[in-house]
């Protein structure tokens, strides 16, 4: 099941998360002692409802303030010098190239579909005030790329508005794509699809993942989803990671499984 | 030439209308764009107004009266620049109701000090000794030549809105307004880009404010009110508060219809133009605003349509 | 030493309406979460009203008081059934609001003119005798007016607290649906804290105008000072806003006396507000969205 990959697997990005810990009103939503995370290609992130899985990637993404602990990423590989997410500010993550997509719709309800790509592919020295004439030159510098997902998506209109839930979203990943992250954390990405979209944008993830060397976590309720695409699964469920394995070795766990996720997926 | 024909309240009635369209304008691309709300769009063009004349009537220049004037006009847009910088760095992270304070703040600090130190400003007595950087012939054809220079610089301010909503630049802003946690997580760096766009539209309000100084030949606290703010906001809202022209047209249908058409064409009473006017403007002006928000919020022009603007850039 | 009684005694007599219009505030800003620009008004409107029953019929300033008061709570009724509650059902977005708000006040403020005249007015009362507090001359007008507007603010306080409808206001206030669902009216408990809100306004409006002038921009110019009381006290308790009103009259006092210009204690106060506004920062920043 493991994706073909050019880029050696020990020179790929890691986040390693320790002694990471937050509550919201005395309850403990998120307590993590020591996890490590990229060391395959892709990676599932699965647990019931309230585990703290949305939490969890909140605070990776410093988009949550932790109570304590540390998040780092190591950009080259689990021996390279750690960068030390949890002491900046949001918007550096895309600049040290991890990227979010969102578990609840978010979109910018101003923006056409064209708009929100190219608000993505823009870098900031595209977007001083007294730059007025380069709309051309950005778009043409990833054009192709641009292109490409709309074609593959096959959005009906790229100079309108996203309009359904689904289109959105699918937006919603096409931006962080566009960002050439290389780690990528994918909330339910799944839920609100169409289901020949959703199988599309799993091709699409498996292909940067292994082309590029992107690493990916999914957090998802769509196991099909989950088992299809990752080689290793992390298991959460109130606030902790309580197990870890291929996605075998989780399935069969059947009793904890059945407890939480359901018979269909126990066993094989 | 013969401007025997011009009126002189049309002349100063039109300067008015021309430059509330510039702060509508640069007030566009605070409350329309990034959603930056400002209630003291008169402090900025108050301090610009003051640094100018301060500088120029007060400071004993060794060269020539136009190096004067420029520098003059220089400081007050530096200054007012500066002032954007500051009270934006204060705004920049807080929620509505502290940009509503800290501008609001603002502007009241202006006015206070205008009026206290009045060794500088002439405090409530106010300053006169501003002049015109040219001389031309009567009075009135050196305002017409000042209009027509302030709608040069309105009409430049015009041209860079429109090309703002056209670039990376212009789509940031909208974004950030939109939704700046999703922004973001983009890598937008929000505060940033918010500090400098604060900044840099002050310092054009405070451009504008110099400039009606200049007009009026003279310095007068009581033009530190909130009327200044509420004709900008009021022409904003009227016009489309998303919209490029939106500033320009709802200005010209508020200000433009009771400071042009109101005082110089319909044949009303005399008496009323002192106060009855006036306050009626006012009124009317607080009316527009309840009722535009509730029923069309997006004022005559309506909503921002950028699907228009990107299918003319990059429709094929 | 003196000079602290000077500023105590002046601070709580002349700015004690301060209390009361921000604890009238409060309640608005509390209940709708959003700032009401157009509750300056309920102040001139009370001042106003005041005055003109007042000179219009003889009737002395304690008589007046009343009336004066339970207009403006109407007024403030009033203007939620015109403007507020149809926005509302309008889903205009928060910055709207504040903005509908501000073109109210202003055709208030407007407005009112054309009905009690353009020129300043004033009130039509004699010449009270001063006693002596603290070595300060104050006028007994002024110190039964502060006693009255300390009762006032702690009787509101004490109705918000500690009585039953007082907890379906704070209830109301915190989450409308689940207060309707457990039996509350939120109709007749909108309608009165509007009225109560309106009533603390125009009270303050009275002493406001009976100490001074009764001019259309009245309300306004206490507006900021009380919307910045309301934010830096308000924050936590509703015991914060009367406690930060005192402290702030009494600093406007102080500093009025040491710098002579009342606009320099303005000026004072505006700047620390702020900053600790800015260094308190945004306690929302903590719910993350993405």
């Amino acid at each position: 099941m493991a994706a073909e990959t050019t880029v050696p697997l020990d020179t790929r990005p890691r986040i390693h998360l320790e002694k990471v810990a937050k509550s919201f009103d005395g309850r403990v939503v998120v307590d993590v002692d020591d996890l490590v995370l990229g060391n395959h290609p892709i990676e599932g992130l699965i647990g019931p409802n309230g585990a703290g899985k949305t939490t969890l990637m909140r605070l990776i993404m410093h988009s949550t303030r932790l109570d304590r602990g540390r998040v780092a990423l190591h950009p080259d590989g689990p021996e390279s010098p750690p960068i030390v997410l949890s002491e900046m500010p949001t918007h550096h993550m895309a600049h040290h190239g991890l990227v979010k997509t969102n578990q609840v719709i978010m979109d910018f309800e101003k923006l056409t579909i064209l708009d929100s790509l190219l608000l993505s592919v823009a870098r900031s020295k595209d977007e001083r005030p007294h730059r007025l004439f380069n709309e051309d030159e950005v778009y043409e510098r990833r054009a192709e790329d641009i292109r490409a997902y709309l074609e593959r998506f096959g959005f009906p209109d790229p100079l309108g508005y996203a309009r359904s839930a689904g289109e959105k979203k699918l937006l919603d990943i096409i931006r962080c794509l566009l960002l050439a992250p290389r780690v990528l954390l994918l909330d339910e990405p799944a839920a609100g699809l169409p289901e020949d979209v959703r199988d599309r944008m799993m091709d699409v993830v498996k292909e940067k993942s292994a082309s590029d060397g992107m690493s990916v976590v999914i957090v998802e309720h769509d196991l099909e989803v989950v088992w299809s695409l990752s080689e290793y699964v992390h298991f959460m469920a109130e606030g902790r990671v309580i197990l870890q394995g291929d996605p075998e070795e989780i399935r069969q766990h059947d009793t904890v499984i059945e407890k939480y996720l359901g018979s269909e997926h126990a066993g094989s | 030439m013969n401007l025997g024909w011009l009126d002189a309240f049309l002349v100063s009635g039109l300067f008015f209308v021309v430059m509330v369209i510039g702060l509508a304008l640069l007030l566009h691309l605070q409350l329309g764009l990034a959603r930056i709300a400002n209630f003291g769009v008169v402090g900025f063009w108050g301090i610009g107004m003051y640094t100018f004349g301060v500088l120029f009537v007060q400071v004993d220049w060794p060269f020539g009266e136009i190096w004067a004037f420029l520098l003059s006009v220089l400081g007050g847009v530096v200054m007012a620049g500066l002032s954007g910088l500051l009270i934006g760095w204060v705004i920049a992270d807080l929620d509505i109701d502290g940009m509503l304070v800290g501008t609001l703040g603002f502007a009241t600090v202006v006015l206070i000090l205008a009026t206290t130190q009045q060794n500088l400003t002439g405090g409530a007595r106010g300053l006169g000794g501003l002049r015109f950087p040219y001389d031309v012939g009567a009075v009135k054809a050196n305002e017409s030549l000042w209009l027509l220079i302030l709608t040069v610089v309105v009409a430049l301010i015009l041209y860079y809105v429109h090309r703002v909503h056209r670039v990376p630049y212009g789509r940031l802003l909208t974004a950030l307004g939109d939704n700046e946690p999703l922004a973001r997580s983009l890598g937008k760096a929000t505060f940033r880009t918010k500090l400098w766009l604060f900044t840099l539209s002050s310092a054009g309000m405070g451009l504008l404010g110099a400039m009606f100084g200049v007009m009026e030949r003279f310095l007068a606290v009581g033009n530190i009110g909130i009327e200044i703010t509420l004709a900008a906001i009021v022409g904003l809202v009227l016009g489309g508060t998303a919209r490029v022209w939106g500033g320009v047209v709802g200005v010209v249908l508020a200000v433009g219809f009771f400071d042009i058409v109101v005082q110089s064409y319909l044949p009303l009473p005399q008496e009323w133009y002192t106060q009855a006017i006036p306050v009626f403007r006012e009124m009317l002006f607080g009316v527009v605003l309840i009722v535009v928000l509730m029923f069309r919020p997006f004022g005559v022009l309506g909503d921002m349509r950028r699907d228009k603007i990107m299918r003319r850039a990059h429709g094929s | 030493m003196q000079f602290v009684a000077d500023a105590i005694v002046i601070g709580l007599t002349e700015h004690a309406p301060l209390v009361l219009a921000a604890m009238g505030f409060f309640l608005l800003y509390r209940l709708t979460g959003l700032i009401n620009v157009a509750y300056s008004e309920t102040i001139t409107l009370g001042a106003y009203f005041g005055m003109w029953l007042n000179t219009t019929f003889g009737l002395g300033f304690y008589t007046i008081l009343l009336p004066a008061a339970v207009i403006s709570g109407l007024i403030s009724v009033a203007t939620y059934f015109a403007v507020f509650k149809p926005a509302k059902t309008r889903n205009v977005g928060a910055l709207e609001m504040i903005i509908i708000s501000l073109g109210l006040s202003v055709f208030l403020r407007h407005a009112l003119q054309f009905v009690f005249g353009y020129p300043v007015r004033f009130f039509d009362v004699p010449l009270a005798g001063t006693i002596n507090v603290l070595g300060v001359g104050v006028g007994s007008f002024s110190l039964l007016a502060l006693g009255l507007v300390l009762a006032l603010s702690f009787g509101l306080y004490w109705f918000i607290q500690k009585t039953n409808l007082g907890l379906q206001i704070r209830a109301l206030a915190s989450d409308d649906e689940l207060a309707g669902a457990s039996g509350i009216r939120p109709l007749l408990v909108t309608v009165l804290i509007w009225f109560t809100a309106g009533v603390a306004g125009g009270l303050a409006g009275a002493f406001y105008g009976v100490g001074s002038s009764v001019a259309p921009l009245l309300g306004w110019r206490q507006f900021l000072l009380i919307l910045l009381v309301v934010l830096v006290g308000g924050a936590r308790h509703i015991r914060g806003i009367i406690f930060t009103g005192i402290a702030t009259g009494i600093v406007l006092a102080a500093v009025s006396l040491q710098l002579g210009q009342i606009l320099y204690a303005q000026l004072i106060l505006i700047v620390a507000f702020i900053v600790v506004l800015k260094v308190r920062g945004n306690p929302s920043a903590d719910t993350a969205k993405v």
